[in-house]
């Protein structure tokens, strides 16, 4: 329920202030270190080493490696 | 004549794609195109654990972790409307893993360490097939195979992606699947078991908008279950009531964890950087909560120059079972001392610099990590002295053809 409360408020949060932007408006969204992973190596890194060191991990994706990871 | 025209409809096309291109789940927000030049890039990464404070340390070897790693990436098209990205890791890790936990003086928690030190090395091939259905639509296919001495993990996954230009909005799903197998090496330290498996399935959802020329923001929501084996076959507890104390780890064969995870990138011309801020929240049956925020500033020196600075912020609370020692067994027989499942907090700073000449991108970056229960955001009764303090150092280079 708090998970679905969160959503909802953060929904509601980001669709009040959509505004309208022309494809040809966009060079700065399409700046690399506007990406949601500006370094994808360095982000696949980081996030294997938090998912060792910390009990909780995941996102929004597809892959997943195993490992021991004493 | 039919060449300019095959060219000029290709630019036209990856110009086209490159506008429309709206920030999807994937690490990159990528067009609704193939990647258009092939590119092959090299990271090498040193981590290094802390030694254990001596007061938190009963004995065994204190010196922990240190972990090289090689990563070697390549993306390139495939035809028209498909690409390929292949990503291998390479990982040596040699040093000591917190074993037990015993009460010290006071009744204070001590950390025992393995005994010998572990050398082992870990290899994983991750592979991503994107096709480009058309300029609006994307469908993935994610496989993946991890090999140690002691573990195998073979993962798919499956993720598509649709493009609603006129509302500026991206609709992502996926799913994956992850097959792990173990067969804990027979060692001077004593398992639990000699072989065992762990299944893993996930799912998610996910929404990306933009909202203005300069900010765009994603939301999503993951539910992952895991079934199996989910101990750690190395680790034991220690129960103070029993005559011979010490016990195998032992937890639930069964999780259920969610995940809702919203990004949110804001660029700012007057200053030519960039602002990223992440928030994960995590919940899970076994009573594990945590919260992760990361706060980035990207800041731009120059066309060929940046330096990336990311605050990093988490908090965790316990897992049901876990305590840093039992007084008497717990009536499900359930019992881990893992400093991962005890509640702290953790606080990071990351560095970075990218610098590009020409076809290449070189970078270099440091991290450093503090794990401590004063960092948690809730009281902490009592500290696991297992808790970890790492720092990590890069350098590597991206390379277009």
């Amino acid at each position: 329920m708090k998970i679905l409360t969160a959503i909802l408020c953060g929904l509601m949060l980001t669709g009040c202030t959509v505004s309208k932007v022309e494809p040809w408006d966009r060079q700065y969204l399409a700046r690399p270190e506007m990406a949601w992973d500006a370094d994808a190596a360095s982000a696949a890194y980081q996030s294997h080493v938090y998912f060792s060191k910390e009990a909780s991990n995941g996102g929004a994706s597809a892959g997943a490696g195993g490992c021991g990871c004493n | 004549m039919d060449n300019n025209k095959k060219a000029q409809s290709s630019a036209l096309l990856a110009l086209t794609g490159a506008a429309l291109a709206l920030p999807g789940i994937a690490g990159k927000a990528h067009a609704a195109a193939p990647v258009s030049e092939p590119v092959l890039s090299y990271h090498a990464t040193r981590y290094s654990e802390a030694r254990l404070d001596s007061d938190k340390h009963l004995g065994g070897d204190s010196e922990r972790y240190e972990i090289d790693t090689h990563q070697l990436g390549f993306a390139s098209a495939i035809g028209k409307q498909t690409d390929i990205q292949l990503d291998l890791m390479v990982e040596s890790m040699s040093g000591a893993s917190p074993w037990y936990v015993q009460p010290g003086a006071n009744n204070e928690p001590v950390q025992a360490m393995s005994g010998a030190s572990i050398k082992e090395e870990r290899v994983d091939l991750q592979s991503r097939f994107n096709r480009f259905v058309n300029t609006e639509t994307v469908a993935s296919l994610v496989l993946g195979y991890s090999d140690e001495d002691d573990y195998s993990a073979a993962n798919i996954g499956f993720e598509f992606e649709k493009t609603l230009p006129q509302n500026q909005l991206t609709v992502t799903a996926g799913m994956g699947y992850s097959d792990d197998e173990l067969e804990p090496t027979q060692g001077t330290t004593a398992v639990s078991v000699t072989s065992a498996e762990k299944d893993s399935l996930s799912a998610f959802v996910g929404l990306g908008f933009i909202l203005n020329a300069r900010t765009a923001v994603q939301t999503s929501l993951s539910i992952t279950d895991q079934e199996g084996f989910l101990s750690d076959p190395y680790k034991l507890a220690y129960i103070a009531s029993l005559a011979n104390p010490l016990v195998s780890d032992n937890r639930p064969n069964d999780r259920r964890q969610w995940v809702w995870l919203t990004k949110f990138r804001h660029y700012v011309p007057s200053v030519n950087a960039a602002v990223h801020a992440d928030y994960r929240y995590f919940d899970d049956d076994w009573d594990i909560e945590s919260h992760t925020l990361e706060l980035g500033w990207y800041q731009n020196l120059g066309n060929t120059l940046r330096v990336d600075s990311v605050l990093r912020y988490y908090s965790q609370t316990a897992a049901y079972f876990y305590a840093p020692f039992y007084l008497s067994p717990r009536s499900d027989g359930l019992a881990s001392s893992d400093y991962r499942l005890s509640p702290y907090g953790a606080l990071s700073l990351r560095l970075r610099v990218v610098k590009s000449l020409g076809p290449w991108q070189l970078s270099a970056q440091w991290e450093g990590y503090e794990a401590k229960a004063s960092h948690s955001l809730k009281k902490v009764d009592v500290e696991s002295p297992g808790l970890v303090e790492f720092n990590t150092f890069s350098i590597g280079f991206d390379r277009v053809f």
